[in-house]
């Protein structure tokens, strides 16, 4: 998945414009010419500099007959797209259930459902996914004291 | 010598032996699977070795990696896939070694020139690294902010092919590693008012999700090869070593050196020296014509390059906290942890950690050649275990070990964050290692150029007072007008040579 020139170059001139436009409201010191503004701000105009030559760059291959977006072979297939979407939901999935129903039962769900979605028999996959998740929380928890959330579990572990 | 001493005792502790027999295991694993690096493999050690102390810690990542540069040469031979970026210099070349029935000859040599190739780098690390840090002992803000300065610039002219978009990922990784308390006057800055933000991106969560998670995100589209099928059989690996030796000793001299200074440039790791050392033997082969169709030579020349790049590449890292390729950017982020601030103090403060890295260094070099034999023994098997389980347990993996580095969801936050950047950018084209450069040196940057301006009361001239600092700054300033001037002639010369007819 690759977007031309021009659209990366102008994300980034949005990027830095937002980023400089933030360090506004950073304090100055009394006394001292250069603030923690300095930094970003000198970031920030090296970003759009860049993002201009990005974007004349892109405009160039564009009148070469570039695509504002050429996407990879694997995006038309719908089997593939939904694997690269699963992957994301399980960080997602991660992030936002795991303190309420507890590592344990959102590893196993994530690594059976992404197991099962790249075809591994289920047959194979539960035993797998239930064994690592032991084996994680053992590792991790007990072992290495994470404080690993126990979530619904909690009244068992 | 007393440091020494303490050194041997911490190094030749049971556990710490332990801990390098099963890192050593681990880097051998994940550099012969396709599609992990050493990098993915030291990232997912560091939250396994957060809670041990420095030198198991260190001696973990150190084996892991060197271990894994050299087993990615194993499926390059036998299945033309390079186990690690560092391999893919020379996969073709191997392949074709393999199937002219010269499989045994190229893993024995792939194995022996790897371990000499490691030792090389790790002897000039022992005699190069104290020597630079007496020296560094001076060195003020302005030394440091033009090292940094000079480690970013070779970063982007060096180790990418479009210069544009290496700064482009410095840049960007310089602005991520903004955000936090800022290191000149302690203002929040980009915190949005969240707490979790003020303590900064955190360093491992981001580099497991850049090149970790990213590399699952590929992976995850690329599922039809389940599991590899070896046919090969693997005989005698040692058998004709020695005449390679005495026929391309100089080759390996000249890949090791090669290595050695590639590595220790900041930015430039393994991969590059791999690549740069078979350019050089081609260029330089009294046979250039058979390269390419399962010649030796260039093999001697890159794989001694690759290992040897590993011990180079903690030169600068160890002296200046300036990492020399990625590993060891995240090697200094253990070592922030662990309370061991690498810079020229650490050699006069913990002189014993230092002896038992290089200690490490050289064990697990030597641990390589019998482990290495296994792991060409075993390759049948370690090589069959199949993606669609592998990569599920690795993101769970990252996951967990995110977590781990600050007990709080928001570190899962921020690899997803990164890992979905890091996929983006790779796919555009844009670099990774500049960004993970920026963010580690971010700091550091900023830190000395604020100082230094305070001190020089804004005056760019006092960047260049002392000699040393001088040197530094003509030195990157020339490196970016020669790009500038090299950017500027390429983008206008084809429409001078379009117009005339």
């Amino acid at each position: 998945m690759r977007a031309n020139d021009a659209v990366n170059g102008a994300i980034l001139i949005i990027f830095a414009a937002i980023m400089i436009a933030l360090t506004a409201s950073f304090p100055a010191f009394p006394g001292q010419k250069y603030g923690p503004s300095l930094f970003p701000r000198l970031l920030g105009a090296g970003l759009i500099i860049c993002g201009a030559l990005l974007v004349w760059r892109g405009l160039q291959a564009r009148r070469a007959g570039e695509r504002w977006l050429t996407p990879d072979p694997w995006t038309a297939d719908p089997g593939k797209r939904l694997s690269f979407a699963l992957v994301l939901v399980a960080i997602l999935f991660y992030i936002l259930a795991s303190e309420t129903i507890g590592f344990i039962l959102c590893a196993f769900v994530i690594l059976a459902g992404l197991f099962l979605r790249f075809g591994v028999r289920w047959i194979v996959a539960l035993p797998v996914a239930l064994a690592t998740t032991v084996l994680i929380q053992y590792f991790f928890a007990n072992l290495m004291r994470v404080p690993l959330p126990r979530g619904w579990l909690d009244p068992i572990l | 010598m007393d440091a020494f001493v303490t050194a041997l005792g911490l190094v030749f502790d049971p556990f710490v032996i332990w801990v390098i027999f099963a890192s050593a295991a681990f880097g051998m694993f994940v550099g012969a699977m396709p599609g992990l690096t050493a990098t993915m493999a030291t990232a997912l050690l560091v939250p396994v070795t957060f809670f041990m102390s420095p030198v198991p810690a260190l001696g973990a990542i150190v084996t892991a990696t060197a271990m894994a540069i050299f087993a990615g040469d194993i499926p390059a031979a036998m299945l033309r896939m390079p186990g690690t970026p560092a391999s893919a210099a020379y996969t073709d070349e191997s392949y074709a070694m393999s199937k002219k029935g010269q499989l045994d000859l190229n893993l024995g040599v792939n194995l022996v020139f790897s371990v000499l190739g490691g030792l090389f780098g790790v002897v000039i690390l022992i005699v190069a690294a104290p020597a630079l840090a007496e020296f560094a002992i001076n060195f003020s803000s302005f030394e440091y902010f033009w090292l940094a300065a000079l480690g970013l610039s070779c970063a982007i002219f060096i180790a990418t092919e479009d210069p544009l978009k290496g700064i482009v990922s410095l840049l960007l990784g310089l602005a991520i590693g903004s955000i936090g308390i800022d290191p000149a006057a302690g203002f929040p800055r980009f915190t949005f008012g969240s707490v979790e933000l003020m303590q900064g991106i955190n360093l491992i969560a981001a580099m497991i999700g850049m090149f970790a998670v990213s590399e699952i995100l590929r992976n995850a589209v690329a599922m039809d090869a389940l599991g590899e099928k070896i046919t090969q059989q693997v005989g005698n690996i040692f058998i004709g070593i020695w005449p390679v030796f005495t026929r391309y000793w100089r080759n390996f001299i000249r890949g090791s050196v090669l290595g050695t200074l590639i590595g220790a440039l900041p930015g430039a790791g393994a991969d590059i020296a791999a690549w740069i050392s078979y350019a050089v033997s081609k260029r330089f082969s009294k046979g250039p014509e058979k390269f390419g169709t399962g010649h030796i030579e260039g093999i001697v020349d890159s794989t001694s390059a690759n290992n040897s790049a590993l011990g180079g590449a903690w030169i600068p890292a160890l002296v200046f906290g300036i990492p020399g390729d990625s590993i060891t950017a995240i090697v200094i982020g253990v070592l922030y942890m662990k309370g061991m601030n690498p810079g020229p103090t650490v050699f006069l403060q913990n002189p014993q950690f230092i002896y038992a890295v290089f200690i490490i260094f050289v064990l697990a070099n030597i641990f390589m050649l019998p482990l290495g034999w296994l792991a060409i023994k075993s390759a049948k098997q370690i090589l069959r275990v199949p993606k669609n389980i592998l990569l599920p347990i690795i993101l769970m993996f990252c996951m967990v070990g995110s977590f781990a580095m600050t007990n709080s969801i928001y570190a899962v936050i921020v690899m997803g964050a990164m890992g979905v950047l890091g996929w983006a950018m790779e796919e555009n084209g844009i670099p990774i290692a500049p960004a993970i450069l920026g963010l580690v040196l971010g700091e550091m940057f900023e830190q000395n150029f604020m100082t230094s301006m305070i001190k020089s009361d804004g005056s760019l001239l006092g960047f260049f007072e002392r000699p040393i600092a001088a040197t530094l700054g003509v030195l990157t300033l020339a490196m970016w007008a020669w790009m500038i001037f090299k950017g500027v002639r390429s983008s206008f010369m084809p429409r001078v040579r379009e117009s005339v007819p």
